[in-house]
């Protein structure tokens, strides 16, 4: 009797109780008493909460009606979902003229633009891409909300803006196509490669001077009307506030966070005295401070408006929590790293921007953007001194007076908005985190 | 100065060793890689010798010459000496204007403000306040008080759930993790304040009429549950209470005592002691044997309705229990987050280990996991515990007599003196919180010492 075979006995699957759906329900969920008990106790907040929840926001759900009688007549246990549905303009705009919210859209829209090459691949000089939309988009868009007679300032920024915008958009296309940057593309469609360096040169600085002509010229007869800032509002309001913070917060705490480590005493100590006076604070505080201190700080005459004394406040407020954010990943590099880098004759700036910085940035990503978050959260806090941002809009619908005392829904899609965009954020850096990670592990995960 | 010497050598050192060195087909200077090395060192070495490097120095002549923009310390001076004079300028600018704009506006300046007496009246209080006779400073200490009272209870509420929540983010149970999961990630993407207002005007205000309170505590009505808030019994202590406090007291002295005195068994002869029993039933024991003995002299003030309203008793209002609970159901969220990260940076092996030699799960985690786990846990933890402190400013959207709505909102509205007021409310949070960073500081102190 042969009991050698020549062939492997295959491997059999494993049983079907360890395989199977139920061998992974009783792996996971059922795999000793107490699971047993968290299990069932589980399943049963599952259910309360979804069933409640579905029957009173959605199948019981009003989502149109005249006003809050209406939606009771239609149903008296479900939510009234029309009030916001019928205010949802005002949510997203304030009270932005109707006619007007295309420039809202637009100014959004040319940020993306703006942004977008920055994920492209095969885009180049995308540092710069990012310092043009930081430094230079908001006065576009600044123009674009306010509106209004420009001044020669506000005329050359806007020129310089559109520019920025048509270079980008052109550059980033060239990039995606082809790997080459715009005036790579230019020299070579010009057959200008075998000229000298300095005709290159000229040769661009050409064309720009010229964009620079015909975009000045196109904008000269350009007339926008005029939107006070109080009639901002809603998401928008938000939006301006927190990109603002975000936008100035980096930078600022960067430099608060290098003061902090410095040499220099006196650095040292005004850097550590500013960011432990404003990390001790609350918010709120500082932002009542901003609106009543301000008009005393100011010289007489001279009135700064609300919505710059908060975007003001809470610059300063976050760019102390980056601050401290900076500082953990600068805390993260190793000394060797600087002392190499003074080795080979760089300076500080140089070993910070470029040896350190970008090792410290790069570690701190996930706690960068949780302090973004943060921001974007904390800025509904401009609603209680009577700016009208989204949680000041969605207030303000309970004292309209066909939604006279409806509370609940428009907090609830409050909740739901932030919900998706710092859902987004926080999973995005995430992935930006493991996608930039060099293998070395520098925390303790 | 004599520092900088050796690198010039060891760049010169390593230039010649990159010359000479056998992947480049022409060696400038032909000699074996070992002996290079060998002359090298000696080089260095001599270099860093106080005599050679005179006489190198003197062959060498490097320009010595004092450079006045590119020395350190001048430097170092110019830029302290600009920037104080840049931050010097603007604290003068600001004051000067703000001392002007006073001036201008007639308005009064000093603390003499917070002798004179408040006019408007505080519905929760912690102290004797009479309307019209209480100062602004016993309205500044109602704030305090109040923002102490009701961070403190949110920090105790937030731990105690945070932790539940971080382990039940760890368990095997699949459903329960994600359970924890869905509920860190919807109370941490959504802004504290919406949820203070929700939990006010979409929860608390919803609540039955005083005629119709929910009774918490099954029929016994000394906790009642109104939309003007929690009506609950209050201790009213006879004469000899104190003998109760006392031994409650001596209880817990025994409790500590107990705890060293066990450990120190353990430590001797290997036997663990039932040291929660013991300590429970001490603590149990002692106060209630001398409550019994001295008489039961305490009284309970139960609330009563009368006309429209409770009397008698303590009661919370709504807004204090909307903020106590917004602000203890979002903290513990970030509470929970630091837990799981906290037992996660526990390194496997210890649990293994501690299975290993045959421990119990359960004492696994609270002898070996938990206590290294504290290590990562308790520095973000402190800073949670300043963040409550600093959130439970958002009373004042709900109208919470807290120190910022009530002193920082109303007082300067009624009062002005803007800048004291701005000043001293600053001050409140400044001192708690530079307090307990230092503490920290002194406790990450002692722990850096015991990491390995």
């Amino acid at each position: 009797m042969a009991i050698v075979t020549k062939q492997p006995t295959p491997p059999r699957p494993a049983p079907l109780s360890e395989s199977s759906v139920i061998g992974w329900v009783r792996i996971n969920l059922f795999n000793s008493w107490m699971n047993t008990g968290l299990t069932l106790a589980s399943l049963y907040i599952v259910y309360v909460a979804v069933s409640g929840l579905g029957v009173w926001g959605f199948s019981d759900a009003v989502w149109v009606a005249k006003d809050r009688r209406e939606c009771f007549a239609i149903s008296v246990d479900g939510a009234c979902w029309a009030g916001v549905v019928s205010w949802i303009d005002n949510i997203f705009y304030g009270r932005y003229p109707r006619a007007e919210l295309w420039r809202v859209n637009l100014g959004g829209v040319l940020l993306i633009v703006w942004m977008a090459p920055l994920w492209l691949p095969r885009v180049k000089a995308k540092i710069f891409i990012g310092l043009s939309a930081v430094f230079i988009y908001p006065f576009l868009a600044g123009y674009l909300f306010t509106g209004g007679d420009k001044g020669i300032f506000m005329q050359t920024m806007v020129t310089v803006a559109m520019v920025c915008v048509a270079g980008n958009t052109l550059h980033a296309m060239i990039g995606v196509i082809s790997g080459r940057s715009l005036p790579e593309f230019l020299i070579g469609f010009l057959r200008m490669k075998e000229a000298s360096e300095k005709n290159q040169r000229n040769m661009l600085l050409g064309i720009l001077s010229l964009t620079v002509i015909a975009a000045y010229i196109l904008q000269m007869n350009w007339s926008l009307e005029t939107v006070s800032w109080t009639k901002w509002g809603g998401m928008f309001l938000t939006l301006v506030i927190s990109g603002i913070g975000i936008a100035s917060a980096l930078p600022g705490g960067i430099i608060l966070a290098l003061g902090r480590r410095s040499k220099l005493t006196l650095i040292r100590v005004l850097s550590i005295s500013v960011i432990e006076m404003f990390r001790s604070l609350p918010l709120i505080t500082v932002l009542f401070m901003a609106t009543t201190m301000f008009p005393l700080f100011m010289p007489e005459g001279f009135v700064l408006n609300k919505l710059v004394q908060v975007i003001i406040a809470v610059c300063l407020f976050y760019a102390c929590y980056m601050a401290e954010t900076v500082r953990g990943g600068l805390q993260a590099i190793a000394p060797g790293q600087q002392e190499a880098a003074h080795t080979i004759g760089f300076g500080y700036w140089k070993t910070m921007g470029l040896v350190v910085m970008p090792q410290a940035l790069r570690v701190m990503i996930p706690n960068i953007v949780g302090t973004f978050i943060q921001l974007l959260k904390d800025t509904t806090l401009v609603s209680i001194i009577g700016l009208y941002d989204i949680l000041g809009m969605l207030r303000a619908i309970s004292q309209d007076t066909p939604w006279r005392g409806l509370y609940r829904e428009p907090l609830l899609f409050g909740a739901i908005v932030f919900f998706i965009v710092c859902f987004i954020m926080s999973k995005y850096s995430r992935h930006l985190e493991v996608k930039l990670s060099t293998g070395h592990k520098t925390g303790n995960e | 100065m004599d520092q900088g010497r050796p690198d010039v050598f060891t760049a010169y050192a390593l230039k010649l060793c990159d010359g000479a060195s056998p992947h480049s087909g022409l060696a400038p200077i032909r000699l074996s890689y070992e002996s290079l090395h060998v002359t090298l060192w000696s080089i260095i070495v001599a270099a860093n010798d106080a005599e050679t490097t005179n006489k190198v120095s003197a062959l060498i002549k490097p320009k010595e010459h004092f450079d006045f923009f590119h020395d350190e310390r001048v430097r170092s001076f110019l830029y302290q000496f600009l920037t104080a004079c840049a931050v010097g300028w603007v604290v003068w600018y600001l004051v000067s204007n703000t001392s002007h704009n006073l001036e201008v506006r007639g308005m009064n300046t000093g603390f003499g403000f917070l002798t004179s007496s408040a006019g408007f009246d505080v519905d929760f209080k912690f102290i004797e306040y009479i309307p019209g006779q209480g100062t602004y400073f016993d309205i500044f200490l109602i704030g305090c008080l109040n923002s102490l009272f009701v961070s403190g209870l949110a920090i105790v509420g937030c731990t105690i759930l945070g932790f539940f929540i971080g382990i039940l983010r760890l368990s095997s149970n699949w459903l329960s993790s994600k359970l924890a999961l869905t509920y860190i990630e919807i109370i941490r993407n959504t802004p504290i304040l919406v949820q203070v207002i929700f939990w006010y005007i979409g929860v608390f205000s919803f609540l039955p009429t005083v005629k119709n309170s929910v009774d918490l505590s099954f029929g016994a009505e000394v906790f009642l549950l109104n939309n003007r808030g929690l009506n609950m019994a209050s201790p009213l202590p006879g004469d000899l209470f104190w003998l109760t406090q006392v031994a409650f007291v001596v209880a817990v002295i025994g409790v500590f005592v107990l705890r060293y005195w066990s450990h120190k068994r353990q430590d001797d002869i290997g036997k663990p002691f039932p040291t929660l029993i013991a300590s429970s039933a001490l603590l149990a024991i002692l106060p209630g044997g001398v409550y019994l003995l001295t008489g039961s002299p305490l009284d309970w003030d139960i609330p009563t309705l009368q006309g429209f309203n409770f009397v008698g008793g303590f009661s919370l209002p709504p807004a204090f229990l909307a903020l106590l609970f917004a602000l203890t159901i979002y903290s513990a969220a970030r509470f929970a987050e630091m837990v799981r990260a906290g037992i996660l940076s526990v390194d496997k092996g210890q649990s293994d280990a501690a299975l290993a030699i045959g421990m119990r799960p359960s004492r696994v985690m609270v002898l070996v996991v938990i206590p290294q786990a504290m290590r990562a846990i308790v520095p973000p933890m402190i800073s949670l515990w300043m963040d409550v402190l600093k959130n439970s400013s958002l009373a004042i959207a709900i109208g919470y007599a807290d120190v910022v709505s009530l002193f920082m909102q109303t007082t300067l509205n009624q009062a002005g003196y803007a800048v004291e007021i701005v000043a001293m409310t600053m001050a409140f949070f400044m001192t708690i919180s530079l307090t307990i960073s230092a503490l920290m500081n002194y406790y990450n102190k002692r722990i850096q010492l015991v990491e390995r």
